[in-house]
């Protein structure tokens, strides 16, 4: 058995029942309605994944292929930082919100044998936010959120 | 034809989309040679300049960072020995050797001269078998759309990486999320969670900058914290003339005409684009080959093989995208949302109502192929240094890029959360081992499916047996069948083999 592949395959199952449920919910209607193709695709995600459990549970274990978890904060965190991003792109503005983002993302995918160059990465994180603020917003005119700048930059 | 090629010379060489088109090669090439970086992330990133372009702008940009980054990628396959993209892998495979015994410049003055050559073919198979395709297609109802969408999905799930129940999940998947939205025909609000924001679905472009520009950041993010300083650094080249004679290249020619129809014909499929062709390529000239024990040891053929079957696949690709409205890979199916953000719906229709911009986009490539080969002969020591931009600096700035594009679609935050969502989904697919290209495939196809298959039945007054009695749709459909069963074989026939006599995996992917 190997646990990565059985993870997958009920993961896989899990997805079709659910999407089966919420298809079950769709208002009925005579012969081919709007739940006909779903149905049928949450059948088959279904059986997809049981064709994969089943596989998994036969398998032999996998010992070599562990894979490295120094990775995982990491991308927890720029999860975390994305998401805080966009959060923060209305009430705080996007020149503001992506400075901030790009700093602090900056210093957590810097390489650990590198000392992370603080000023520099401060001073490359406002010119990029600028500039593209500036590229898209007077030469595309596109309208990006401001946020507390609207004074100044509208 | 010719007025309207000229026509469409006309428009591409204004001054202004010249300078856009010589960007965009520029953007594309460095994209492709970069690895990690992709095309379809050079093509998201520059969709918001594109908005406010009119269509023949915006869609020679577009095609610009297109070609040039599928031919970028041979930069970093020959200098580091790291495919820039899937589709130069094989380049690596002689390309790499080439550059250890000190022949770096012929290797890259072979690949981009031969890049341009595979490009040239595949835009005159282009230009002479898409309008008579789309001809066909014009006569094509409900039930051949239904099948050909079927046939693709088979197509793309059963020849992608990895096990094949994966492959046809990722594709069932991007169908199930396609029918989020308003239901085709009957107008049914399916999946929506009460999110008014979902009624018209996801946009495409969503899902594609995020499975494959956001999880791709988040890969990176995985292993950045380790990587040592100076990893990735490309020695610097220098080519005077081609850097290799006039014999060489004319004893190349076959190679290069089998590898072109290999890369064209593969590139039509959808699904299993360049990311494969340039592996068959590679293999077939070496069969081919008086010299087969020089392969993997650095010879010019292994390259020219690679090269122009990876670039053969640009134009190639680009049939069944415009005349059936249907992508063959990540990259195809992010210049169909490009285009439907200018207004144009691939089909054999664009061919009768608006023949120009076809011919425009005709003229684009060619003019891209000429701009990626001067470009790449004398900026290469511009996109050399550009290689060792660090990864940590130059990612996220890419995803602030890819939040504005995605912002700038209907102005709406909620669009950066759906990307953000779907680099989420993406990076999990990487870590479960499942393609993400049939996603891809199947989410755009998913509605034409669905809504074709509705049709039909209507047609037939509910009668299934339609879709099998009409010619063209049964002839899909059982091709759609052994597909199938084909590569059922396949894995049958691979699983009794020892692990090491596994052969190379098809790439497929983008």
């Amino acid at each position: 058995m190997r646990l990565k592949d059985v993870i997958v395959g009920a993961a896989m199952t899990a997805a079709g029942a659910a999407y089966l449920r919420m298809a079950q919910l769709l208002p009925e209607k005579d012969g081919v309605d709007a739940a006909t193709v779903p149905t049928f695709l949450a059948w088959l995600m279904i059986l997809l994944g049981l064709i994969e459990l089943a596989g998994a549970l036969r398998r032999a274990p996998d010992d070599a292929a562990r894979a490295p978890t120094g990775g995982v904060l990491t991308v927890a965190l720029t999860l975390a930082l994305i998401a805080g991003y966009v959060a923060a792109l209305r009430p705080l503005g996007f020149p503001i919100a992506t400075a901030l983002y790009l700093f602090v993302q900056f210093l957590v995918l810097t390489p650990r044998s590198i000392r992370p160059p603080v000023p520099l990465y401060a001073g490359l994180a406002v010119a990029a936010a600028a500039v593209i603020f500036a590229t898209f917003r007077y030469g595309f005119d596109l309208l990006l959120p401001s946020g507390p700048l609207v004074a100044w930059l509208n | 034809m010719f007025d309207l090629l000229l026509q469409g010379f006309a428009a591409v060489l204004s001054p202004q989309i010249l300078v856009l088109m010589i960007a965009g090669v520029a953007v594309g090439i460095v994209f492709g040679a970069v690895p990690g970086l992709t095309a379809v992330m050079a093509i998201a990133l520059c969709l918001p300049m594109t908005y406010g372009l009119g269509p023949a702008a915006g869609i020679s940009l577009l095609i610009a960072l297109f070609v040039g980054a599928t031919s970028g990628g041979l930069i970093s396959a020959i200098l580091l020995k790291i495919p820039g993209t899937p589709s130069s892998i094989a380049t690596t495979f002689d390309g790499g050797p080439m550059m250890e015994k000190g022949e770096g410049a012929k290797a890259l003055g072979v690949g981009i001269v031969f890049s341009f050559i595979g490009t040239i073919a595949s835009i005159a198979a282009l230009a002479f078998i898409a309008p008579s395709l789309a001809q066909v297609a014009l006569s094509f109802g409900p039930h051949e759309y239904f099948a050909i969408a079927v046939f693709s999905l088979t197509l793309i799930a059963t020849l992608s990486s990895g096990s094949m129940a994966k492959g046809i999940f990722a594709g069932v998947l991007g169908f199930a999320v396609s029918t989020v939205g308003i239901a085709p025909v009957d107008a049914t609000t399916r999946f929506t969670l009460g999110q008014v924001e979902l009624n018209a679905g996801f946009s495409i472009l969503t899902v594609l900058v995020g499975m494959f520009a956001v999880a791709e950041i988040i890969k990176v993010a995985e292993t950045a914290r380790s990587v040592a300083p100076g990893e990735g650094v490309a020695p610097i080249v220098t080519i005077k003339g081609f850097g290799f004679s006039m014999a060489e290249f004319l004893g190349q020619i076959p190679n290069a005409i089998r590898s072109s129809l290999i890369g064209i014909g593969i590139g039509i499929l959808p699904g299993i684009g360049a990311g494969t062709s340039n592996i068959i390529a590679y293999i077939a000239a070496k069969k081919r080959s008086k010299t087969p024990e020089e392969f993997g040891k650095g010879t010019i053929e292994g390259v020219v093989a690679s090269e122009t079957a990876n670039n053969a696949g640009i134009g190639s690709a680009m049939i069944p995208l415009l005349t059936l409205g249907i992508p063959g890979d990540a990259v195809t199916a992010i210049m169909l949302g490009g285009l439907m953000i200018h207004g144009i719906q691939p089909g054999p229709m664009l061919f009768l109502t608006q023949a120009p911009l076809v011919y425009t986009i005709f003229a684009a490539l060619i003019v891209s192929a000429c701009l990626m080969l001067v470009l790449e002969f004398w900026g290469l020591r511009i996109f050399i240094r550009l290689l060792a931009i660090p990864k940590h600096i130059l990612l996220p700035v890419i995803l602030v890029l890819c939040a504005v594009g995605a912002f700038g679609l209907a102005s709406r935050v909620f669009d950066i959360w759906t990307i953000l969502a779907f680099g989420v989904l993406g990076f999990a697919f990487v870590k479960a081992g499942i393609p993400t290209a049939p996603f891809i495939i199947g989410f755009i196809l998913g509605p034409m499916a669905e809504t074709s298959f509705r049709r039909g039945l209507q047609l037939s007054r509910g009668d299934v047996t339609g879709f099998l009695t009409n010619p063209i749709s049964g002839v899909f459909l059982a091709l759609a069948v052994l597909s199938i069963a084909w590569q059922l074989y396949g894995e049958y026939r691979v699983s009794r083999l020892p692990a090491s006599a596994n052969p190379l995996k098809l790439g497929g992917e983008e």
